[in-house]
């Protein structure tokens, strides 16, 4: 495929055109690169490396210094700390935890629980706990 | 700090809610007794600011509900309400806000009253942060 790029002078003008026949994998993940800033994320299971798309990632956690990153139905563990990771994701991830940073696209439901937490359904049916002290930030990044 | 502005909060919310709770007293008084004039000594001003500083304390000792067992959190909750139905009442009858038994229970069960209001205030505003957030995530949130 040709690719042209044209030079613009402010974020506001930044824009980009696909002219394609059929929308493949590839294209998808062009888009969803370029709509939601999405990387990559190298990850290891069963002693094999592999990279996992970062829109793809539920939920990272720290557990004993060790980093693991969980998708839909996987479990992997990666070598980066999770401060690390929270610098390479995008702005859809945010910390919700000591030792857990989430993904918001991936949140089916919050509830309120007694104890000031928050306890977040995810879209394949984990539950996970928002802080009291990180509720305000999932607030601020939602814009409300 | 943070307790230190817990302190500060809960002692201005619960010396603005006895005097809520003096002046519900009063008006109806005034509604049904015909008796509108309420005379204070000059300490009683102090007592309740005294009252509110004293009651904010177990909210700083006992509450803290983060990783308790539910069970915990029940029992915490209970030693709450009963310290601080034990410093009103002691208070009461130190500073004279009441002078027999039936004023003693009056007394109870306007601290019963604001109690359980202060909770169900904080539980329905819960709801409601419950509700904006999860309206947001619907906006964002992935097709999976």
């Amino acid at each position: 495929m040709k690719v042209e790029l044209q030079r613009v002078t402010s974020a506001a003008d930044e824009s980009a055109l696909i002219r394609t026949v059929e929308v493949t994998e590839n294209i998808q993940y062009a888009i969803d690169v370029l709509e939601n800033n999405c990387r990559s994320l190298a990850v290891t299971r069963d002693n094999e490396t592999l990279m996992v798309r970062t829109d793809k990632i539920y939920y990272a956690e720290s557990v004993d210094k060790r980093s693991y990153v969980y998708t839909k139905e996987n479990c992997y563990e990666t070598k980066l700390r999770l401060y690390e990771m929270e610098e390479q994701l995008n702005t859809n991830f945010f910390r919700c935890s000591k030792a857990l940073i989430v993904n918001i696209r991936k949140i089916k439901g919050v509830r309120s629980e007694i104890n000031g937490r928050m306890t977040a359904e995810l879209l394949n049916g984990e539950e996970i706990v928002i802080s009291r002290s990180y509720v305000k930030d999932l607030k601020r990044k939602l814009g409300l | 700090m943070n307790k230190m502005k817990l302190v500060f909060s809960q002692t201005l919310m619960i010396s603005t809610a006895i005097l809520f709770g003096i002046g519900l007293q009063g008006a109806l008084a005034a509604l049904f007794e015909q008796d509108s004039t309420i005379v204070w000594d000059w300490y009683i001003p102090f007592s309740i600011i005294m009252t509110g500083f004293l009651s904010a304390l177990p909210s700083v000792l006992i509450t803290g509900y983060e990783n308790l067992k539910k069970t915990m959190i029940r029992f915490r909750i209970m030693l709450h309400i009963i310290s601080i139905w034990g410093i009103v009442s002691l208070s009461g009858y130190i500073f004279g806000w009441y002078k027999d038994f039936k004023g003693w229970i009056g007394i109870s069960v306007m601290y019963f009253f604001i109690y359980f209001f202060v909770w169900f205030g904080s539980w329905w505003l819960a709801k409601e942060d419950d509700k904006k957030i999860n309206n947001a995530l619907d906006e964002i949130r992935d097709d999976e």
